[in-house]
């Protein structure tokens, strides 16, 4: 009795947690890092989603009706800035920090008083960028590549993209040096890597891309920094500098950078599908060396992004054909996801839906991607909405669903209560409907020949915009949905045990839900990491 | 058992510690390695 006494008080004492406002500005819990990451995420999600609309307001027809040009460059611009580092970065890693330390065993993030500093240093970030709004001149709007010279003549805004560029960077790279070493040192004893959850993998190879490429982007902004105050010429061609070179080396990090924003969701796909088919995942080592496959591809076709800039033949063949190679190791992931649904009890819960809608939809945006590592028929493309439309499909139905069906996944988990499964569905279907109606019709624009970037446009393209911006609004309104759903079910809702989904495995399926402050203060046990690792 | 579990605990301590700095000194290494090769690149 005395036992169980001191037993319970010592639970308690692991429950305890800080109240106010000092919880959350000294956090250094993974769970309430992690919450506060998803927040920051979702704040910039609907942040950047207005840009997004302003934008699709004013193309809803030709001519300039809402906004003058600089100011719509500004909205092309910020929108992919804060989508980027805001919404789908930052959400990735409020997941890791939750997932990762009790999909392994491990008590929390190995260093958490660094995970607190790199969150906080987000705030400052975009706060930041979002105030270059209001400096004369306007914010940045140059392009989110920030290519020179057009970049250099941006005014007061241009160090204020520089700096939260260079802390964006340092919050990443320091999450993702938390990421890698909580998952190298201090997995349960018993959770050998070939053991470890798909989520798990996809964010250890995510930061090894981070830590490789976050710094050649600091690097990059470092050297427009310099050009444009201390009067070196990197970028300049008026003293002796290649403003190419700016490109290579942007794209150097700009195409590891589409891969750090998809692969998390191909660990969310992987954990979904078989779950609700309740199958093991088809081909689980296969899917291992598919993503690092995958990641260490995406280091040599930089240049597919700036073809038409001239280079050599043998350059244009190499990264065409090095491009092309990418489509192996992801057939190998769709073929091995629909394989894991073949003659499976499936079931359509909200995070399946998104799984599916993504494994058709990614594909969609995968596909297209081919037609522009075609050399001559990306000369055609190159700069018109069929890029557009090609990496909105790769980054709206790829990483923001694959999210989506992350949180409708774990946050049961989280809550300890089940969500409104009927909202859901109509946030499914809406997101699902709505996506296509905003993004397909942008093929034909761009097929067409209607160019990216600007305010106005011929009036032959008149239909297909009306009919995209009507999608994109849409869609924009269907998406209040998601943080209310996820309000009223942190509000309460049907109780839930450990398990909330009866196909699920993991070891965060043998945690109550919702966990405690602190999980796995002792590790699990080789049974328990065995039954979780049922891939 | 106690002085064991605090010899492995400060064990793992330092090898976190060493492997953060490994990959600080890493990405470190990439962001002045790019700057270096662009200097190289405008000597030639």
């Amino acid at each position: 009795m005395a036992d169980s006494h001191t037993h319970a008080a010592a639970q308690d004492d692991h429950d305890h947690k800080p109240h106010g406002w000092r919880r959350w500005v000294y956090a250094t819990n993974h769970k309430d890092i992690g919450t506060m990451y998803l927040i920051f995420a979702c704040t910039m999600f609907f942040i950047g989603g207005a840009m997004a609309m302003v934008i699709r307001l004013e193309l809803f027809k030709p001519g300039l009706q809402f906004v003058d040009p600089q100011f719509f460059n500004s909205m092309t611009t910020m929108h992919a800035l804060v989508m980027i580092f805001g919404a789908v970065m930052p959400g990735w890693t409020g997941l890791a920090n939750w997932m990762i330390p009790m999909q392994t065993g491990a008590p929390d993030m190995a260093l958490p008083r660094l995970n607190n500093f790199s969150f906080w240093i987000l705030p400052f970030a975009f706060t930041l960028l979002l105030s270059s709004l209001f400096v004369p001149g306007g914010a940045p709007a140059g392009g989110w590549t920030m290519y020179p010279p057009l970049v250099l003549q941006n005014g007061a805004s241009f160090p204020m993209l520089i700096f939260a560029i260079h802390l964006m960077g340092a919050s990443s790279i320091l999450g993702a040096i938390n990421v890698v070493v909580t998952i190298m040192n201090m997995r349960a004893p018993g959770m050998t890597l070939l053991r470890m959850p798909l989520f798990v993998w996809t964010w250890l190879i995510t930061a090894y891309l981070l830590i490789a490429v976050m710094p050649v982007l600091a690097g990059a902004v470092t050297m427009l920094l310099t050009d444009h105050f201390f009067g070196t010429t990197f970028f300049t061609a008026a003293g002796g500098g290649d403003p190419v070179m700016f490109q290579h080396i942007f794209w150097f990090f700009g195409h590891p950078e589409v891969y750090i924003l998809i692969l998390p969701a191909f660990g969310i796909v992987s954990e979904v599908i078989p779950t609700f088919s309740r199958k093991p995942l088809f081909g689980y080592e296969a899917m291992v060396y598919a993503v690092a496959s995958i990641a260490f591809l995406s280091f040599i076709v930089w240049a597919h992004h700036m073809f038409t800039v001239g280079m050599p033949l043998a350059a244009q063949l190499f990264f065409m054909l090095s491009t092309m190679l990418i489509a192996v190791p992801t057939g190998v992931k769709v073929f091995n996801w629909t394989a894991t649904m073949w003659r499976g009890s499936l079931s359509f819960e909200p995070p399946m839906l998104f799984a599916l809608a993504f494994l058709f939809l990614f594909t969609i945006g995968g596909f297209s991607g081919l037609m522009l590592a075609i050399v001559p028929a990306d000369y055609q493309y190159q700069d018109t909405y069929f890029v557009v439309a090609h990496f909105h499909y790769v980054l709206v139905p790829g990483s923001i669903f694959g999210m989506m069906a992350g949180v409708y996944y774990w946050l049961p988990k989280w809550t300890g209560h089940m969500y409104d499964l009927k909202l859901a569905k109509w946030h499914f279907w809406l997101s699902a409907i709505f996506v296509n109606v905003l993004f397909f019709p942008q093929h034909f624009l761009g097929l067409a020949g209607m160019p990216r970037r600007i305010p106005d446009y011929a009036v032959q393209f008149t239909d297909w915009n009306m009919v995209s911006s009507i999608g994109g609004f849409a869609f924009g309104l269907s998406q209040f949905l998601f943080p209310y759903i996820i309000w009223k079910c942190v509000r309460g809702g049907e109780r839930i045990g450990n398990r909330a989904w009866e196909g699920a495995h993991g070891l965060e399926w043998e945690l109550p839900s919702p966990p405690p402050y602190h999980s796995w203060t002792t590790p699990p046990s080789d049974a328990v990491i065995a039954r979780g690792a049922a891939h | 058992m106690p002085a064991r579990m605090t010899s492995e605990a400060s064990e793992r301590q330092r090898r976190v510690r060493r492997s953060a700095l490994l990959w600080m000194l890493i990405a470190a290494g990439f962001y002045f390695g790019f700057i270096v090769l662009a200097l190289v690149r405008a000597a030639k």
